[in-house]
């Protein structure tokens, strides 16, 4: 049997260090786990997309390069909850805060 | 073949009825159209309003505003409805002394106390006292972290207070595990070098200590009087996830009553009460006075204030005279108000003593004949006025399927509600009251502490659901809707509002258990109260018993819930109750408009 912690999956391609520490910051706030996995070749919605499916609880990010993108599972590819270019430190905790009260169904932020 | 149309001008809808008059003298009713009024009822500014909604009318058949030969206007009641709110109580904390919130991250539990030290002060720091650190935001979790865990081998730390949300990220990163309070807003304004204690519920729990006076004390180490200081705070902690209760020296906390005022009654038997004796004593006092000529308040209190800014608002939109406009009837209504506590430190609110007015202003007459002069030329065609507003509204109301005379008809609206008894000859008796819809969503705005109406409104109209996931739904009755298109995440978790245009994302935090609970109980002061109220003047010999049969027309009949609350009301009094259906198919909307339709026929004979 493979035991796997229930948590937000973060698929990256080449993603801002400083971004990703901020946005897994927003989801330890909120009290939930995560997994940050690479990967290649992919663009951002795909990798937000990927990221929701595989995750157990249905809520993945996906980050390149300087964009970041939230997915739910069920929602076509594509039609991002929520997308930034470019976001500032704020914008990524409240993108990782949300992607954890997706789980929570809790209000977003 | 003559067509001819009914106008019914009120508070907040202007309804038109269109029929036609047959060769053998009988009304057939084509088209009927509603809109809102333009302008205050009974002024000309009205004219914009009865056009479109003539042309709306018009148009759903396909014909043209300039084929009607006959216009027929109501007598509108001149009643005015207005209300206002007023606060009795205000809590003041001077050299603030507590915070009390819900963050919804806090971390660690337990409570904890220490002299409260600023983090940048920590090279001050003496071993063996205990510590509550303050952090600004401008340090980050991480700092916080190191600075405590470098801290812990000598310093005595207990605690720490957060202004960042970012409580888990510094108890995660911590060796010694102590409870952390986070998102206090106003950081700044907590005072260093005060003793304080800090209590963080267990999941699931609020707090225990520091919501019990003798908690307080056991942590503080207070004294009988000063206890007996701090019970208010207790008080106001309860039901908290977290708290912080700062012991400063000339620190205090206090209950104001505000000087209400009296309310004067000028009627056949004079007579003056005072606002804190509450609403039931006010309605009783109001109900005891008889005919009311005048309603004025003592000279420089809220009420006085209250009443006067209500005839002051009505005497500028209607170009009356001051000493002209009366009030004859006020609704007042008890309710609770969240009220932000002056010196608090988190934006914490107190639920303060507050009561509701709906006030009738009577006027002169209104000028109908100016707003049917008008008209006349505009449309190039006749109007009269025509009829008393409650006649043609019994009239109309006579056309729902299953009435008979004697009927009473309840007219709930926007400004007021209107009561009439129509007997087997024909003779109305009728009257007016004070508060209605308007009311209601003004008792919900301040009780759920919205920032506007239209809020409370929406509230008011349509049900409510919690968004469970992103295709499904829980309504406020307790079922489960699923959908097939996945709703927007803008909704995810959300409290909305099922309105027929589709959802709405209420902004506010509240639980959807409070807001239909708030809901409910404002329709039930208002309608309830008001229906008994209105229906025991007209009743004959003023005794319910003798009515039978009631039908409820007027906008606040269409509600989704209000009809049913009367209906079980009045089932104890033996009466048949219900909404009205016009002519069959309009609802409880458009009476007025039909009858006066209605009564053109009447005339012709």
């Amino acid at each position: 049997m493979i035991i796997k912690k229930p948590s937000i999956f973060i698929y990256t391609n080449d993603a801002d260090e400083d971004f990703l520490r901020e946005i897994c910051a927003g989801i330890e706030e909120e009290g939930v786990f995560y997994e940050v996995i690479p990967r290649e070749n992919a663009n951002l919605d795909t990798l937000a997309f990927e990221a929701a499916k595989d995750s157990m609880m249905g809520s993945g990010i996906g980050i390149k390069y300087v964009d970041a993108a939230l997915q739910m599972r069920g929602i076509p590819k594509g039609r991002n909850v929520e997308v930034y270019h470019m976001p500032t430190y704020e914008q990524c905790r409240k993108l990782g805060a949300n992607s954890a009260r997706a789980i929570k169904k809790m209000p977003f932020k | 073949m003559k067509l001819v149309a009914g106008v019914d001008i009120g508070n907040s809808t202007t309804e038109v009825c269109i029929g036609e008059r047959t060769d053998d003298g009988r009304i057939r009713f084509l088209t009927s159209a509603s809109r809102t009024t333009t302008g205050t009822k009974g002024t000309v500014a009205n004219i914009h309003g009865i056009k479109a909604a003539l042309k709306l009318a018009m148009s759903k058949i396909g014909r043209d505003v300039s084929e009607i030969r006959l216009v027929r206007l109501n007598e509108a009641a001149p009643v005015i409805g207005d209300t206002a709110m007023e606060t009795l109580t205000e809590t003041v904390i001077t050299d603030s002394s507590m915070i009390g919130h819900n963050p919804s991250t806090p971390a660690g539990a337990g409570q904890a106390v220490g002299e409260l030290l600023s983090i940048k002060n920590i090279g001050r720091a003496v071993p063996g006292t205990p510590y509550i650190f303050v952090v600004p935001k401008q340090y980050s979790y991480e700092k916080v972290a190191s600075a405590i865990n470098q801290a812990a081998g000598h310093l005595d730390i207990e605690g720490v207070i957060l202004q960042a949300d970012e409580a888990v990220l510094v108890y995660n990163r911590l060796e010694k595990k102590i409870p952390i309070i986070d998102e206090v807003a106003y950081i700044d304004k907590v005072p260093d070098g005060q003793l304080a204690a800090i209590e963080v519920a267990l999941a699931g729990q609020t707090i225990r200590m520091l919501s019990n006076p003798y908690g307080i004390a056991t942590l503080l180490q207070l004294d009988a009087d000063e206890t007996k200081a701090v019970t208010p705070i207790a008080k106001s902690l309860i039901g908290k996830r977290s708290a912080v209760v700062i012991k400063t020296p000339n620190g205090n906390i206090r209950e104001n009553v505000l000087p209400a005022g009296e309310i004067y009654l000028e009627a056949s038997k004079n007579t003056k009460i005072n606002l804190d004796e509450g609403a039931e004593k006010i309605m009783q006092a109001v109900a005891d006075a008889g005919n009311i000529h005048d309603i004025t308040g003592q000279v420089n209190t809220n009420v006085g204030n209250m009443l006067a800014r209500i005839k002051q608002g009505m005497s500028s939109i209607s170009k009356e005279q001051h000493g002209e406009i009366r009030i004859t009837d006020i609704l007042a209504v008890d309710t609770l108000a969240p009220v932000l506590i002056s010196g608090a430190l988190a934006g914490e609110t107190c639920l303060e003593k507050a009561v509701g007015i709906a006030a009738m202003v009577k006027t002169q007459q209104l000028p109908m004949q100016k707003i049917a002069e008008k008209l006349r030329a505009d449309l190039n065609t006749e109007v009269v006025v025509a009829g008393v507003e409650a006649v043609m509204a019994s009239l109309g109301a006579l056309t729902t399927p299953g009435t008979k005379l004697p009927l009473a008809i309840l007219d709930m609206g926007g400004g007021s509600t209107d009561a009439a008894v129509i007997n087997e000859r024909g003779q109305v008796i009728m009257t007016h009251q004070a508060g209605a819809g308007e009311l209601v969503s003004m008792l919900i705005q301040t009780e759920l502490g919205l920032a506007d109406r239209h809020t409370a409104e929406q509230i008011k109209k349509y049900p409510l659901a919690k968004v469970e996931s992103l295709f499904h739904m829980r309504m406020e009755n307790g079922q489960m809707t699923f959908v097939d298109e996945s709703i927007d995440p803008r909704f995810y978790g959300r409290v909305v509002l099922l309105a027929e245009s589709g959802l709405i994302r209420l902004e506010e935090d509240i639980p959807m258990e409070k807001i239909v609970q708030v809901r409910r109980d404002a329709k039930r002061k208002v309608f309830i109260t008001n229906a008994f109220r209105a229906l025991k003047k007209v009743a004959p010999d003023h005794d319910l018993k003798n009515i039978s049969n009631v039908v409820l027309v007027g906008g606040s009949a269409e509600d989704f819930e209000i009809p049913e609350m009367l209906m079980e009301q009045f089932a104890n009094y033996r009466i048949v109750c219900g909404r009205g259906n016009i002519r069959g198919s309009e609802g409880p909307r458009n009476a007025v408009a039909t009858g006066l339709v209605l009564s053109y026929r009447g005339e012709q004979r």
